[in-house]
């Protein structure tokens, strides 16, 4: 206070260190955070972003051996692409793997979900950790491994054929029907993961504040409502997310699985995006420039896709990935 | 009528610890019992076991005349607010306040009025359609709060429901409870480990200490009369003092105290009861209520070593041989100098001295061995 005018002075700041000096100070106090993230960012730059070059394969007359970039390069602009949709297998390809990754969600999604909560609210702590163990178990098994599963089963000579004969009846390979394919795949699929989705959900179930739950009771909420009041609601951020990530991956099955099971008998069928590009890329007289191109136009398919999820989901929801 | 009866009343749990032994408590209708306690003495789990939130180790609680142990949480017509609110999150503040009712099926009609009319009364009318999280700590409180009230309870259960807020807040929270304790008049059980809360809310206070209560009695009562050293201890701000190497003194038929070699004659009252609980002379705990120290004259003296002044009165620490001896003096009544350093000379009226059995830690007059053996303890009567 100034006392002869009354006025009060404005207080004096300290000026702020020049900025050189203070963003000197900023990266000394961040380094080593900077310094932990580095071979992350180094090994996504090494083997997600510096492979995208190679896409421009995509654009060219590219034959194996050729330069990506040199003087011969041939261009064609959108060749690649408009010879894949004119393609007559592209119709079947897109159908197939629309299908095959549709009905895998439908069912693939909430299972986990349902399991996660079930095995939550299950009054003995102990039957639910082991029925997760057990649950979890067959994730670890090799697609080979569970292919072979699935021969043994039902094969030419698996177990379904046997009984057949033992009662005199005739028995055709599953893996020899068109129609087999798909729930076979989509069942032993979600066989094998439902358990290993479901540990991201029983993570958050066991964050949720078990006075929550004490309120509900004495509301008055049974065991099945508290889950569905208490319980699901405290996941719903963790499904939002989930499902932006699956609607993103939506068409982007893997060649692995589909290959192993594949045979002549179910190529109809289990001809996917991802199998038909391994072939024209690696397989015969390789077209990589083709394989290319198609593997671009599904990345973009998913891209698109990813961006509509997220976009919905931030509209209607508090919830998304970005 | 929503009597609530706790008989012999235990809770031991999985890992064999007993948190509450054999609690004797009977609640009358619309009484506000206060459950206070330091950390750990089994407030909590006592409470809900009244909830039903926890079982019942062994003995029987009525609710309202009904033998309620094996009756449902939902079924025994309790509403509970919790420390933490436990609203629920993706629930707007009416929602959470209807969603009991909801559960009950009750007429959306009726569940409408009730949560206005539950509304107007805490004064959250304005907050209805926001969620928990857009509202502040003490508006979730009063959400927490009619949340309970619109199931019009027989009882009012409350854990530590104002601990979570800032001291200001509290205080403001805790005249709100007052006043709705008259609106709403209903029975009321509450825990905390705030003497203030429980002194001022309370018609009478049930001190706990490791599962056991150590005294019930009105809020006068366990200042004035506390049965035991801790019940003393624990009442009152600040601490009571406490005298150790005292002697209870028989001379000529009168009592009297001595304390540091000052010899104090108890008064009329004091030697009446002691003489009838037949007290002989013994080694005692003197304990004197800083409130009732005079400063300035006496044979007591002592050090200071702290003097606040905290306006309308002086808080002085002062070192009197080994003990440290706390003083809360009125400024109004203050003539001598108490500035840091001073040596002065305090006493008390003998019959403000509370008098311990060194022995047990029992009131050599207030302690009242029948109601502590039938685990309810409560201070002795003199007619
Ligand atoms: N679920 C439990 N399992 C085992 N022991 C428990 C459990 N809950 C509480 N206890 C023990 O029972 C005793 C009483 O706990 P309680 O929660 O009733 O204390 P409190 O008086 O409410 O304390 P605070 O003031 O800290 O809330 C404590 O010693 C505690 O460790
Ligand atoms: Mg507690």
């Amino acid at each position: 206070m100034d006392a002869a005018t009354g006025t009060l002075k404005a207080p004096v700041l300290k000026k702020p260190g020049n900025s050189a000096s203070r963003r000197l100070r900023n990266f000394k106090e961040n380094a080593p955070f900077l310094l932990m993230i580095l071979p992350a960012v180094v090994v996504v730059f090494l083997f997600c972003y510096l492979p995208i070059y190679g896409v421009l394969i995509a654009f060219q007359d590219f034959m194996p051996g050729d330069e990506i970039l040199s003087e011969n390069t041939i261009w064609v602009g959108f060749d690649n692409f408009t010879r894949f949709f004119n393609d007559p297998q592209f119709w079947p390809l897109m159908k197939n793997t629309f299908l095959i990754c549709i009905f895998g969600f439908i069912i693939g999604f909430p299972l986990p979900i349902l399991i996660a909560l079930t095995l939550n609210a299950l009054k003995s702590k102990k039957v639910g950790k082991s029925l997760q163990t057990i649950f979890t178990a067959p994730h670890f098994i090799s697609l080979v491994v569970l292919v072979g599963m699935l021969q043994l089963f039902f094969g030419s000579d698996g177990l379904l054929a046997s009984i057949a004969a033992h009662f005199g009846g005739s028995y055709k390979s599953l893996f020899l029907k068109d129609s087999a394919f798909r729930p076979l795949y989509i069942l032993s699929s979600n066989w094998q993961d439902f358990g290993w989705s479901a540990i991201i959900y029983i993570a958050a179930l066991s964050n949720v504040d078990p006075q929550q739950h004490e309120a509900a009771i004495l509301d008055g909420a049974s065991r099945f409502q508290r889950v569905i009041h208490v319980d699901l609601p405290a996941i719903m951020p963790m499904i939002s997310v989930m499902l932006i990530m699956s609607i993103g991956g939506l068409m982007g099955v893997g060649y692995e699985k589909a290959l192993l099971m594949q045979t002549d008998g179910n190529l109809h069928t289990s001809e996917l995006v991802s199998t038909y590009v391994y072939k024209q890329g690696l397989t015969g007289i390789p077209d990589q420039a083709y394989a290319a191109a198609i593997g671009l136009f599904n990345s973009v398919i998913n891209v698109v896709l990813l961006i509509i999820a997220n976009t919905t989901s931030k509209k209607f929801s508090e919830n998304s990935l970005w | 009528m929503s009597e609530v009866i706790l008989k012999d009343l235990k809770k031991v749990y999985d890992n064999k610890v007993t948190a509450v032994h054999d609690v004797n408590l009977t609640i009358q209708d619309k009484e506000f019992i206060v459950l206070v306690g330091p950390s750990g003495c089994g407030k909590s789990t006592t409470l809900r076991m009244v909830a039903g939130l926890e079982e019942i180790s062994d003995g029987e609680l009525y609710i309202d005349g009904r033998l309620v142990n094996e009756v449902a949480p939902k079924d025994r017509d309790i509403a509970m607010v919790f420390q933490n609110y436990a609203l629920y999150p993706h629930m707007t503040v009416y929602d959470n306040m209807a969603f009991a009712l909801k559960l009950r099926k009750v007429k959306k009609a009726d569940i409408d009025k009730k949560v206005r009319e539950v509304a107007e009364i805490l004064d959250i009318t304005q907050y209805l359609k926001r969620k928990p999280k857009a509202l502040s700590g003490g508006q979730r409180q009063r959400v927490a709060i009619g949340r309970a009230m619109v199931r019009d309870p027989k009882v009012f259960l409350m854990d530590e429901p104002l601990s979570n807020l800032d001291a200001k807040l509290r205080n403001q929270m805790r005249a709100e409870i007052i006043k709705l304790r008259s609106r709403i008049n209903t029975t009321f059980m509450y825990v905390t480990h705030d003497q203030t809360e429980a002194m001022t809310l309370g018609d009478r206070i049930v001190i706990m200490k490791d599962g056991f209560v150590n005294q019930i009695g009105t809020p006068q009562e366990v200042f004035n009369r506390p049965v035991n050293l801790f019940v003393a201890g624990f009442i009152g701000m600040p601490v009571m003092n406490f005298f150790d190497g005292c002697k209870l003194l028989l001379e000529n038929g009168k009592y009297f105290a001595e304390i540091r070699g000052v010899k104090f004659e108890l008064d009329e009252f004091q030697q009446k009861a002691l003489k009838q609980n037949g007290v002989k002379p013994c080694d005692i705990v003197a304990g004197i209520r800083p409130q009732h120290v005079t400063v300035g004259s006496g044979d007591l003296t002592a050090t200071i070593e702290v003097s606040e002044m905290m306006g309308s009165e002086y808080n002085i620490h002062a070192r009197s041989g080994e003990d440290e001896v706390v003083m809360l003096i009125p400024t109004v009544d203050l003539t001598t100098d108490v500035s840091i350093g001073r040596n002065i000379r305090f006493t008390t009226k003998p019959g403000l001295i509370q008098l311990f059995d060194k022995a047990t830690g029992n009131n050599l007059i207030w302690y009242d061995a029948d109601s502590a053996a039938n685990n309810a303890p409560v201070c002795k009567r003199y007619d």
